[in-house]
């Protein structure tokens, strides 16, 4: 037993060693890199965002001009004094830190082109009456250590006649103001108002005063190359829009008050490049994703992308779980009935494709033979539309991968699909080629339920209207399409694919989306098994009480969930209740209901299975004695009955810790849907399942080994 | 000798089937009555519809003057005073041989475990089995099983005590034992009813033998008039049967 143990912990500490290690990717830099300082937070200009990568406006402006200019940069987050004194030392070649330009910094380094305007403000809490300095006379106002903010505040503090108090961060600042310990704060415009994008109950009262330019700054006299770099490549930013994004992108410009801060969910389709697909940092990307971050980006909302699949996505919008579907959805009639449909942001058309090495050159060559759709799309419609005048015949399936598989194993002679959708695909290496002409062609469109949610219709068709206008519209159909000579995307995906083939390669490239995977599923086991033991416990007693009526409903209930599929039970509780009920039910409450109802089913028979297992002399003779039958299940029946239950509950949680891959279904991003869309990405089915398999093997194995030593414990 | 137990016209169906068919039957205090008959007769049903383990169809059963086959009485309480015993001993295999008696002590007359504990040994000393206190049910013998379930049944103190066939299960070695604590008991005054084919026990501390058949008491006496001079026709052959094996 004790072998075991170790043998379990051994096998955990090898694959979490083999985890680590390849997590120790090693960066090679081969051009010139140039090492930059910058301050360790100073949001919105520099911080870490959660996967502690160093985001804001200087990092994305000094990213975005070194790529413009071709050279590289090495940002180092050392803190502002840290910075400076590296530059002057010569340590680090330039520093761009929220760094205010002032002549007695000219004197030990040189500027580059201002590239920020800025000032102080001040800000009070949101429902303060205080609008000018003068209402602050007596008050305590917050100030934090050290900043230009702090100078003006206590350049203006006797001719207003407040009080300061300091903090030595910004938050604890904000903090004071809120709880109205004190009435105001002064702070750097940009920085404020980034604040109070992120939720800071504040508002900004004056205008900015004392204001300044921030400059990036090298040493005097030297790194003339980098500045001039740095200088042409901002007027190229500022010129080509990406300086307004980024800014944009962190302070908001045009915002939409119905919609400005307010979070969205969006459902899309799991995978269907190049609108939507996870890039191998199992991010969704595609110009789906990208126009409508842009959008809200640009707008002031929020979207949650929710890749649950598209047929789930259009029932969940049916049933208002979510707010709009982005999807590559074709604006039919059909659909205007259920939705309502913004302007047009792509045209589409349907196209038919045969494997590469396939004879079939028009549709009229179909007669006979099978041909592969992909469930709900307007390519499956166009299809069957044509079915009978060609004579073929139609296979479904529910993703794109395996329409594609079916036809390159000659499975199917040939499918039908967007013509963007099969053009990316073939770029990236898909063995179909396209035979025919774009067909039915159609727009797509974001849509929203018909009549619900016209404030985020309308910003959308605002947002695409901006977005078409400053030409980040365009740069995003071109990042994914590639112009007339650029394919630059499907070059480098295909780069990054020889090394990530192997198993070692795939596990590495996608080790944190197979563990969150993974998380997920434990967690839907682990709370689904509390709550589907209790609801079966209970069900299961309720059937073996001396009372016909709760027999009957024990025996109701276990029928109705232990014969339902639990396909149909997801779908039917994730998509259906909403409907009904109009309320929301989150993928992952609805996850755990369907699997406390059939699990719970399932253990509520074995419950009422194993009482009645308990001779039925051991409850006559408790009741003999006088007790009651309550004590005489508690004290003498249960315990036997429970015992004879273990080696039940144990298959039984297995089977939960299975049977939650069916709840992908409902886009919950457990390890099957992980799987898919890592599939989806690489088309490398065979070596992801095996992954995945094992891992659900590893788990189930150890679940074994705990289960048997419980067994063991508990038997007498 | 004042009545204990009262049994009038007491009918017993099992869907069309009738078990038990107009039962009247009396039992003194302190009196033991020994119930026999051949099998499927309706003795064991009789003996279980006493404490209401079988839901009497009509009729009444008055224990103590309570009519305990009335809708609204209360089972449970009445369940305390009258001791069970029976044929597959049915001690609670998930407790230990003490747990088995202190249970009900503890559960219903809110004793201390010490108390309860006090007891129980005192109680597995009368039977004959003191050392057996921490043992498991699956340890013992069957004599032993059966003898801890007299002691289990005596510890809520009870003033009758029903036997369904408490040595029919046995093997012949372990039926003495039982007996002899059973014999212990009559000689201590408890009322009894017990239902058995063991005619030396019956003939030897019976005050009364009841002979049961086809649900119905055919003829009940002293042991000597039962079994030496029995009027009954179907009392003599069974009688026959049993006795000349």
């Amino acid at each position: 037993m004790k072998h075991k143990v170790f043998k379990i912990f051994g096998w955990a500490a090898f694959l979490m060693t083999l985890f680590f290690c390849l997590s120790q990717t090693t960066i090679t830099a081969q051009a010139k890199t140039y090492q930059i300082g910058t301050d360790v937070t100073y949001p919105p200009f520099e911080f870490a965002n959660k996967q502690n990568k160093y985001i804001g406006i200087d990092i994305d402006i000094m990213n975005a001009i070194a790529k413009e200019e071709g050279f590289k940069v090495n940002i180092k987050p050392v803190g502002f004094n840290a910075a400076v004194q590296s530059v002057q030392s010569g340590q680090l070649d330039g520093v761009i830190a929220g760094m205010t330009i002032t002549p007695d910094r000219k004197v030990k380094f040189d500027f580059g082109t201002p590239y920020y305007k800025t000032g102080v403000v001040m800000a009070v809490g949101k429902n303060s009456h205080i609008k000018s300095f003068k209402q602050l006379k007596g008050k305590r106002v917050a100030l934090k250590t050290g900043t230009a903010a702090a100078d003006y505040a206590n350049s203006i503090k006797k001719k207003y006649g407040f009080k300061t108090v300091t903090f030595d961060d910004s938050n604890n600042m904000y903090e004071d103001v809120t709880t109205g310990n004190s009435v105001a704060c002064f702070e750097d415009q940009p920085v404020m108002q980034y604040g109070i994008k992120q939720g800071l109950k504040l508002k900004i009262v004056t205008s900015p005063a004392n204001t300044g330019w921030y400059g990036f700054a090298v040493k005097k006299g030297q790194n003339k190359t980098l500045r001039l770099k740095f200088n042409r490549g901002l007027k190229k930013i500022q010129a080509n829009g990406t300086y307004d994004q980024i800014v944009g992108k962190y302070l908001g410009n045009k915002t939409n008050p119905q919609v400005k801060g307010k979070t969205f969910t969006i459902g899309t389709d799991v995978t269907f490049p190049p609108f939507e697909f996870a890039n191998k940092h199992n991010k969704y990307v595609g110009i789906d994703m990208d126009l409508i971050r842009a959008i809200a980006n640009e707008q002031g909302f929020k979207v949650k992308i929710k890749p649950v699949g598209f047929n789930a996505a259009v029932q969940s919008l049916e049933s208002g779980q979510i707010d709009g579907v982005i999807s590559g959805m074709s604006i039919t009639n059909a659909r205007k009935a259920k939705f309502d449909f913004s302007k047009p942001y792509f045209m589409s058309g349907v196209v038919m494709a045969v494997a590469k090495n396939s004879k079939i050159t028009s549709l009229s060559q179909l007669k006979g033979k099978r041909v592969a759709i992909k469930t709900g799309t307007s390519a499956a419609d166009y299809a069957n539309s044509i079915k009978k005048k060609y004579g073929f015949h139609t296979v479904t399936f529910d993703d794109s991968n395996n329409m594609y598989q079916d036809v390159t194993t000659g499975n199917s002679v040939a499918c039908f699909e967007d013509h963007p959708v099969m053009k990316y695909a073939i770029k990236q290496g898909t063995k179909l080629k396209i035979i025919t002409k774009p067909a039915e062609s159609a727009p797509y469109g974001f849509a929203v339920k018909r009549g619900h949610n016209q404030a985020l219709l309308a910003a959308f068709n605002s947002g695409l209207a901006d977005l078409k206008a400053s030409g980040t519209y365009d740069n995003i159909k071109a990042k994914y399409l590639g112009t007339n000579d650029n394919d630059s995307v499907a070059k480098t995906a295909a780069a990054d694919d020889s090394d990530s083939r192997t198993f070692i390669g795939l596990i590495k490239q996608n080790q944190g989306a197979l563990l969150s995977g993974l998380k997920e599923t434990m967690w839907l086991t682990i709370v689904s098994i509390f709550f589907a033991t209790i609801f079966g416990i209970i069900v299961g007693l309720l059937g073996v009480v001396p009372s016909k009526f709760s027999n009957g409903v024990s025996s109701v209930l276990i029928y109705l969930f232990r014969g339902m599929p639990l396909l149909v039970l997801a779908l039917f509780i994730y998509t259906g209740i909403p409907s009904l009920t109009g309320t929301k039910i989150p993928a992952f409450v609805a996850g755990v209901v369907t699997l406390t109802f059939n699990e719970g089913a399932y253990i509520a028979a074995f419950v009422k299975g194993g009482i009645e297992a308990v001779d039925p002399g051991q409850m006559e003779a408790a009741r003999s004695l006088g007790l009651p039958f309550g004590k005489s299940m508690r004290k003498v029946i249960l315990p036997q009955g429970i015992r004879i239950m273990i080696p039940s509950f144990i298959n039984q949680f297995i089977i939960t810790l299975k049977d939650t891959s069916i709840l992908s279904i409902i886009g919950l991003l457990e390890l099957t849907q992980t799987g898919k869309i890592i599939i989806a990405r690489n088309l490398e089915g065979f070596k992801v399942w095996t992954i995945v398999a094992a891992m659900y093997l590893i788990i189930i194995t150890l679940l074994t080994w705990l289960s048997n030593w419980v067994q063991r414990r508990t038997k007498v | 000798m004042s009545e204990k137990l009262k049994v009038t016209n007491l009918v017993k169906t099992f869907g069309t089937n009738e078990v038990l068919k107009g039962i009247n039957l009396t039992v003194n205090q302190n009196e033991v009555v020994v119930i026999i008959g051949p099998s499927g007769s309706g003795k064991s049903t009789l003996l279980r519809a006493l404490n209401r383990l079988e839901e009497p169809t009509s009729g009444s059963i008055v224990i103590n003057n309570v009519d305990i086959a009335s809708k609204g009485v209360d089972i449970d309480t009445v369940r305390e005073n009258i001791g069970m015993v029976f044929q597959h001993f049915n001690l609670f295999s998930n407790l230990s041989v003490g747990e088995n008696i202190m249970l009900a002590p503890v559960e219903l007359k809110k004793e201390t475990k010490e108390q309860a504990a006090n007891q129980a040994k005192q109680l597995l000393k009368t039977v004959g089995l003191e050392e057996k206190f921490d043992a498991t049910v699956q340890s013992l013998s069957g004599g032993q099983q059966q003898r801890v379930a007299i002691a289990r049944a005596l510890a809520m103190d009870p003033d009758i005590m029903l036997f369904d066939e408490p040595t029919s299960a046995l093997d012949p070695e372990m039926v003495g034992d039982v007996l002899a604590v059973m014999k212990d008991l009559a000689k201590k005054g408890m009322t009894m009813v017990v239902v058995t084919h063991e005619m030396g026990f019956a003939k030897e501390v019976a005050d009364r033998v009841v002979f049961v058949d086809n649900g119905q008491i055919l003829e009940q006496g002293t042991p000597e008039q039962v079994f030496e001079h029995p009027k009954n026709s179907r009392l003599q052959d069974f009688l026959n049967k049993i006795l000349n094996v």
